[in-house]
């Protein structure tokens, strides 16, 4: 039987030492949504790319779902981004 | 479900009046708001005796688990109302609704902002609170750090690890950071403190492009850099109690007993948002407040155990 399509398209933008970032990727642990993480810090082409998603210069964490675009760990947008 | 304690608030005080609570055989709600409070996005933690040098953030997953092992429900969302009928607490977190006994309420601080044109603007644009979340951003880069306590000096450590160049905008002439802190900062060829500086205006349209200062540093009061980290404090976050009647201190900080009884039976506070040890905000001290409201509300759920089955009667 063929792997299901994840519901949803997730990148995370972070740095390591971000606890917003921690909080961010744990709630996706939590509710088993895959997501792929680029760490800003270490990735410049990471770092240009959330740059250009953002705009110009962001904060971080920067969460891709599906296309839309939430700055920093906005859980009630992200919650209902995600139908969780 | 009538819970025996209500506990607003994840940081270090909740948590650890989470822990407590379990312990204690309550029934116990931690509403979470923003996990781990100041403590998460604090970096490492090198003062809390027992543990040589965590990750705040990993310190209240820690926390959390205690509670959460104990058996503590923990549920995600801000308080958003609190009402107090007969003596029985109705906590809203958005659509749902919950009843406690007492409430623990440790809600923390919300973050001292500069209330300058343009910061609201330009934040995450270029102007940043989170030292541990954005300076590595900024490698080879020369930000400005906005505070005199401790923990604006933590932070330009931390960007010092990073930037090309770091300015501290001391508004007087004294820190007030910690002496440890304090000589690591000074040891640092990359940072450089600013007395008697403030940030009037944060300039730029779409980024930050530079601040304007009270004051010329090098023959000009424009600072160009690339980025702003303000630090300056954090102010206590009790919207949600005096819309209850609970009284604040001269510093508008939640007015408890040294057992941590506000003027509202079975309404306890803990942690940042109360005034006990004064400006002193620590872990230390943020946990042994949290410690001591789960005290205080066993005592009074033990004294008080039908409070809120009269008040379900009364309503329905």
């Amino acid at each position: 039987m063929a792997t299901p399509a994840p519901a949803h398209t997730v990148t995370i933008y972070s740095t390591p030492t971000c606890g917003f970032c921690h909080m961010a990727k744990d709630m996706f642990d939590e509710h088993q949504i895959a997501y792929t993480d680029k760490n800003v810090q270490a990735d410049m082409a990471a770092r240009q790319e959330m740059f250009a998603k953002v705009g110009g210069q962001s904060g971080v964490p920067v969460i891709d779902i599906d296309g839309i675009i939430t700055v920093g760990f906005d859980e009630e947008k992200i919650r209902g981004l995600l139908g969780i | 479900m009538v819970y025996d304690t209500i506990i607003i608030g994840s940081g270090a005080s909740g948590l650890s009046a989470g822990l407590y609570a379990v312990r204690y055989k309550l029934r116990t709600l931690i509403i979470k708001g923003e996990f781990g409070g100041e403590t998460a996005r604090a970096g490492v933690i090198w003062n809390y005796p027992g543990v040589a040098g965590i990750d705040g953030y990993e310190l209240m997953k820690v926390m959390q688990t205690q509670a959460k092992d104990g058996g503590a429900e923990i549920v995600s969302g801000k308080a958003t109302k609190i009402v107090n009928q007969g003596g029985c607490y109705e906590v809203a977190v958005g659509e749902k609704k919950y009843i406690g006994k007492t409430v623990i309420f440790a809600v923390g601080t919300e973050r001292g902002h500069l209330n300058v044109p343009n910061e609201a603007e330009l934040t995450s644009k270029g102007v940043h609170y989170c030292f541990t979340c954005d300076s590595p951003l900024y490698a080879d880069k020369t930000v400005a750090v906005v505070g005199a306590g401790d923990a604006a000096f933590k932070g330009a450590l931390l960007a010092a690890e990073y930037c090309k160049k770091i300015m501290i905008l001391v508004r007087s002439d004294k820190v007030r950071a910690e002496p440890a802190t304090f000589d690591k900062v000074k040891a640092r060829p990359n940072v450089e403190i600013l007395y008697n500086t403030q940030v009037t205006q944060i300039v730029g349209t779409t980024q930050l492009e530079k601040v304007v200062l009270n004051t010329p540093y090098q023959g000009s009061t424009d600072l160009v850099i690339d980025g702003l980290f303000i630090e300056i404090g954090a102010r206590p976050n009790t919207a949600l109690a005096t819309a209850l009647g609970v009284e604040l201190d001269a510093e508008n900080y939640v007015k408890t007993d040294p057992l941590m009884q506000t003027n509202i039976p079975g309404f306890f506070a803990a942690g940042d948002t109360v005034n006990l040890f004064g400006h002193f905000k620590q872990d230390i001290t943020a946990a042994a407040l949290g410690s001591v409201a789960a005290t205080s509300a066993y005592q009074y759920v033990n004294n008080h155990p039908n409070v809120c089955e009269l008040h379900a009667i009364e309503s329905h």
